[in-house]
């Protein structure tokens, strides 16, 4: 107690003075390391929040049921109600139907309307009315008593202005009907479904309103409580072949599944930002140390132990972590605002839908960030504090050893960093391991580290080969700066690797996204083909479940002789856990004017064979998560229909729901059974003439027939905004990647302040042997500029090496997906020199430092 | 009576009320304070006086370190009340030569190099300066040490190394200040010497401040200051 009271007051004299004294610095390396730990904290806290309703919607949606019973594909005949009931392990059951609807003549955002079976669901899900002074309590039965009643989530009621006894009009995907809302959820249970975008009706209503007499999507079971599993087994096998008996979470996991990926990859790419901030806080430990050499001599001398110096250096970077985060909490909030609304765009476009209204503050996700943060910042500390320890108390003896340089050695970093090189190679062809990309995402600290340690031997290098070549053209200044860099050893180096960093970061994810990017360009180009796309109406959002009904395709067939059609039918289904899409296609015609980006496989071949019908293609996506590929059978039942068809190919697929099995749409029809047409693309036969306005004359006919049942879009409209949530998604990178540049320049900025103070004493004496001012700044911007160019070729070669890391490993582990590699050159030329001028503006304030004080004072000894 | 003219044109070294008050925040500390000296051309100056008295702070506005608050001040002809500060520069690079108590040589230059720098500085052919520095080394008893680093140097052959550094240039007046304070008695004596070599072989004038006694058979003329005042003779420290 009392050694921890001593080494308090030891700290606050020795460390906290002293940083007082330079408080600038120390204020600049906090400023750095709060953002850091702000972005870590938003991007995880906004990611929580969209899990955390995610997972809280799928838990009051799946309810209590033991398990669920389903058609894959289809839907379930409402007479196994009454069945399911007839065995003696099931208690109870309740069947469900859900769709998504929205308001009617508004554009207004869907919302989900799931149609229950009041009585029956009491032991299934929880959902209360709120209560009104003048209710009795019992407006719940009026869904059952009166047709046609409803009753809303609260955002939904808030959002529209909605309350009891008002009519509303609803549409669905197959027609308008007029509601009246019974009651509003009150909060708790079902209401927190969707973020409370909900409707809630009877099922006979729901059926009549959607046309599904008979039909339930699913029904949840309940087993009596002494059922044994054995019990349950039995209970399956007598169930007919095409229903399946499954667990109520499954759609919950694969959600979560995609989520937590993408929050690893973010919450990494935050990472960055803090692991640039380790090199400020480095920097400035390491500057403590090393410019109070002696007084740690004479500390030492008189009695202090190595250990105590250690704690105090150590000390200090966890001081620097701990108020950086605090510094960092007023940042979020701004931060996580914007976060939260792009996070969760992202997740409801790419992955599932996500409401996500407030933030649920996550005490793990605070202390996580909290202790990473100062985990970090302790850990930078860690080296300089070593050799704080390691100073010998003889050293107070020596008078003046002005001019000394302790000098680690290069060599030892550039084998070490080496060393860390030559592993990203085999880190980097491991599979994941937990279901992650750990060793990619080792091999990629490795790679920065590895970078970071060649950072010295780069200056020293780059400083002796060029320095007398810049004498000559460029004059003493550079020399100087040359010959300064050349020796500083690890002093300049840290702020290189700093820049490295984030230059490498930069560079590697511009690299990623413009292949990404162009990838999808061209998938959307081929694959997305199509002039105007029709599909039943809110097709898409409902899974389109709901196809198109038989009299709308007979019209829509007569446009034969005007275009091309290609109809499809899409089905959600899961390949063991995994979901994916099984498209039935009309190929003859989609070969006539699109393709897929192909993989795997002979294209003209397996075009012809997948016209035959004699197999399918899968995505990659669908490959990678389920180890199928070319040659093996993929067996799935579709409805009422078993397949088992060999895969012919592989190919390249960026739809949102991850993987992708296509099959002939009229081979299916002909040898399994016959389905309906989920949607359509049409092609305009004549390619010649003013296609523009064939296509609008096509679109607009549909419209004024069908413009109630069909969502109808032009297919470049349907491109253009695939290619604008790509742009949405990644602007949250750009935002991260941004903010890791800034921290790096922080870094550039107090390096060479700090670099300038400790050699005031130099700079002085130059001035005092004939330098002028112009001479010393423009030695100072030539060392700024040396670290700039060094850093960024490094940084780029860095960049270019992580980015094949990123579209070969970590996007095909955590995403299935890979790209076709492409280099943005025009991007990376234009915002490389950018990047440049940045580390010099980082200069001027030490520029504007030297000579604060007047010369004169090198006169003044000690 | 000499005029103020004559005096000006015959002495190197010429102040009138010179003056350097340093300002503390509120308070005012006095460095010197109306100082009047002359100076001949071919002198060696030794400056005493106590911790504190100004010594540093008259050597550093002689060198062009530094501007005096009042007062005037003319260094071999070149006014430096009120010059440009490239003026001063041009200076310091080519009039006066200057040498440390603690040496102040760049680390990570080598002997050869920290001696040529003024003059790379100045904008000299390389060539020259190198074979000029060469000599001066030589002379200092330094060839041996020439690619080494100050790190590897003894005190000794580091303050010679900073000799050959003020030399570079030719300038016509090298000042230095406590050039023997972080050296032992031996090497001490063997710096004034070479100093007094400077005075009189090659005619330059030397002004040395210091407050030990070491310089004073050296001395062609002993200023003494006290509280930032030129102190009646005789020198009593
Ligand atoms: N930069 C400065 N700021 C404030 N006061 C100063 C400064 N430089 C010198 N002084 C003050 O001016 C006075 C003269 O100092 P100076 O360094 O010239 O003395 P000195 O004779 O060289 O002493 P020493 O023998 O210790 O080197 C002292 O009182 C000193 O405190
Ligand atoms: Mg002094």
């Amino acid at each position: 107690m009392r050694h921890i009271g001593f080494f308090f007051r030891f700290f606050i004299r020795f460390s906290l003075r002293n940083m007082k004294k330079h408080l600038g610095r120390a204020l600049t390396v906090l400023l750095g390391i709060a953002l850091g730990a702000a972005v870590f904290t938003s991007v995880r806290l906004s990611i929580h929040a969209a899990l955390d309703s995610f997972t809280q919607s799928m838990d009051v949606i799946a309810g209590s049921a033991d398990r669920v019973l389903v058609q894959p594909g289809g839907r379930v005949p409402e007479e196994w109600v009454s069945k399911l009931l007839k065995f003696s392990a099931v208690r109870e059951v309740s069947p469900v139907l859900t769709t998504y609807v929205r308001l009617a003549g508004k554009q207004s955002e869907p919302f989900l309307l799931i149609g229950i079976d009041p009585l029956m669901d009491r032991g299934f899900h929880k959902w209360q009315i709120l209560q009104h002074a003048n209710q009795d309590g019992k407006s719940w039965l009026e869904l059952i008593q009166k047709p046609s009643s409803l009753i809303i989530g609260k955002s939904l009621a808030e959002k529209y202005a909605l309350g009891r006894g008002d009519h509303v009009f609803i549409e669905s995907t197959r027609q308008t009907d007029e509601f009246n809302i019974v009651g509003i959820l009150s909060p708790g249970g079902l209401a927190a479904a969707e973020g409370g975008m909900i409707g809630l009706t009877d099922i006979a209503t729901f059926q009549e309103f959607t046309r599904l007499y008979g039909w339930v999507d699913r029904i949840d079971i309940k087993f009596e409580p002494n059922a044994e599993s054995k019990d349950i087994d039995k209970f399956r096998k007598m169930l007919p072949d095409n229903l399946r008996l499954g667990p109520p979470s499954a759609a919950k996991e694969s959600g979560q599944g995609l989520i937590r990926s993408y929050q690893l990859n973010l919450s990494i790419l935050s990472f960055a930002s803090l692991f640039v901030g380790m090199f400020l806080v480095y920097s400035l430990v390491a500057l403590n140390a090393a410019s109070r050499r002696r007084e740690l001599a004479i500390l030492r001398a008189v009695g202090a132990s190595p250990y105590l110096l250690f704690m105090v250096f150590l000390a200090e970077g966890a001081l620097f972590g701990v108020l950086g985060w605090l510094t960092a909490l007023p940042i979020s909030t701004i931060l996580v605002k914007y976060l939260l609304k792009g996070v969760s765009r992202t997740i409801s476009l790419l992955f599932v839908k996500v409401h996500v209204e407030t933030l649920s503050l996550s005490p793990w996700e605070i202390l996580l960030s909290f202790a990473v943060t100062v985990f970090t910042s302790s850990v930078s500390a860690l080296q300089p504090a070593w050799e704080a320890m390691q100073v010998p108390p003889n050293e107070a003896l020596e008078i003046s050893r002005h001019g000394r340089m302790r000098k680690t050695s290069v060599r030892k970093l550039l084998i070490v960093g080496v060393g860390c090189l030559v592993l990203v190679v085999p880190l980097s062809l491991l599979p994941k391991i937990l279901n992650m990309p750990l060793p990619g995402y080792l091999a990629i600290l490795l790679l920065f580290t590895g970078f970071s340690l060649l950072a010295p031997w780069g200056l020293q290098r780059t400083g002796h080969a060029l320095s007398p070549i810049l004498h000559r053209f460029a004059g003493i200044p550079a020399y100087l700066a040359g010959r300064y860099v050349r020796d500083s050893g690890t002093r300049t180096a840290v702020s290189v690797g700093a820049l490295i960093t984030a230059v490498a970061l930069f560079a590697s994810l511009v690299i990623m996204i413009h292949s990404f990017r162009s990838t999808v360009e061209l998938w959307a180009d081929q694959t997305v083909s199509g002039d105007v796309f029709v599909a039943a109406k809110m097709g898409q959002i409902n899974q389109f479940r709901y196809p198109i009904s038989p009299a709308v395709v007979m019209g829509l067939k007569e446009f034969k002789n005007r275009a091309d059609l290609v109809p499809s039918r899409r089905f959600y289904l899961r390949y063991n856990r995994f979901p994916y899409e099984f498209e039935l296609l009309y190929l003859k015609n989609f070969f006539l004017h699109g393709d897929f980006v192909w993989l795997k496989g002979n294209p003209d071949r397996v075009r012809t064979l997948l016209t035959q019908g004699k197999g399918v293609v899968i995505s990659e996506v669908f490959s990678n998560r389920t180890g199928l590929t070319v040659g093996d059978i993929f067996r799935a039942r579709i409805q009422s229909s078993r397949v088992s068809l060999p895969v012919l190919g592989i190919i390249r697929d960026y739809r949102t729901q991850g993987g992708v099995v296509f099959y002939s749409l009229s081979q299916f029809n002909t040898r399994y059974h016959d389905v309906q047409w989920s949607g359509c693309r049409i092609f305009i036969k004549d390619r010649t003439h003013d296609h523009e306005a064939a296509v609008m004359s096509v679109k607009n006919d549909i419209v004024k027939r069908w413009g109630d049942k069909l969502d109808i879009v032009s297919g470049n409209d349907l491109r253009k905004t695939i290619l604008k949530v790509f742009d949405e998604t990644f602007a949250i990178t750009t935002v991260l990647l941004l903010i890791a540049l800034g921290i790096a320049a922080l870094g550039i900025a107090t390096t060479l302040t700090v670099l300038v103070l400790e050699r005031t004493k130099q700079l002085n004496t130059l001035y005092a042997v004939g330098a002028g001012f112009g001479q010393i700044r423009s030695m100072i911007l030539w060392e700024a500029a040396f670290m700039a160019v060094v850093g960024e070729v490094a940084g780029v070669l860095c960049g270019f090496i992580l980015s094949y890391i990123l579209v070969y490993v970590i996007n095909r582990q955590s995403f299935g997906w890979t790209f076709l590699y492409a280099v943005d050159w025009r991007a990376l030329a234009m915002s490389l020199p950018l990047i440049i001028l940045a580390a010099l503006a980082a200069a001027y304030p030490a520029v504007k430092m030297v000579f604060r004080e007047s010369p004169a004072t090198l006169l003044r000894e000690n | 009576m000499e005029t103020e003219k004559e005096h000006r044109t015959k002495s190197v070294i010429h102040a009138r009320h010179l003056t350097r008050i340093y300002k503390m925040g509120d308070s005012e500390v006095v460095g010197i304070d109306d100082v009047n000296l002359d100076i001949a051309p071919g002198e060696l100056v030794v400056l005493k006086g106590d911790s504190g008295s100004g010594k540093s702070t008259l050597l550093s506005l002689i060198a062009g370190l530094d501007r005096p608050t009042h007062g005037h001040l003319t260094v071999a002809d070149h006014d430096l009340t009120d010059t440009t500060s490239s003026g001063l520069t041009y200076f310091r690079r080519a009039v006066v030569g200057m040498v440390f108590q603690s040496f102040n040589l760049m680390p990570t230059l080598s002997v050869l190099e920290n001696a040529c720098l003024p003059g790379l500085l100045a904008g000299n052919p390389p060539d020259r300066i190198k074979s000029k520095a060469m000599e001066l080394l030589d002379w200092l008893g330094l060839s041996a040490r020439m690619n080494h680093l100050p790190a590897q140097l003894s005190g000794g052959e580091m303050q010679r190394t900073a000799i050959a550094r003020a030399l570079i240039n030719d300038p016509e007046i090298i000042l230095a200040d406590e050039p023997t304070g972080n050296l032992d008695s031996r090497n001490g004596r063997i710096v004034v010497e070479l100093f007094a070599q400077l005075n009189h072989k090659w005619n330059r004038t030397v002004m040395i401040a210091t407050h030990s006694n070491i310089a004073d058979s050296a001395a062609t003329v002993t200023v003494c200051l006290k509280d930032g005042k030129i102190d009646g003779q005789p020198c009593d420290i």
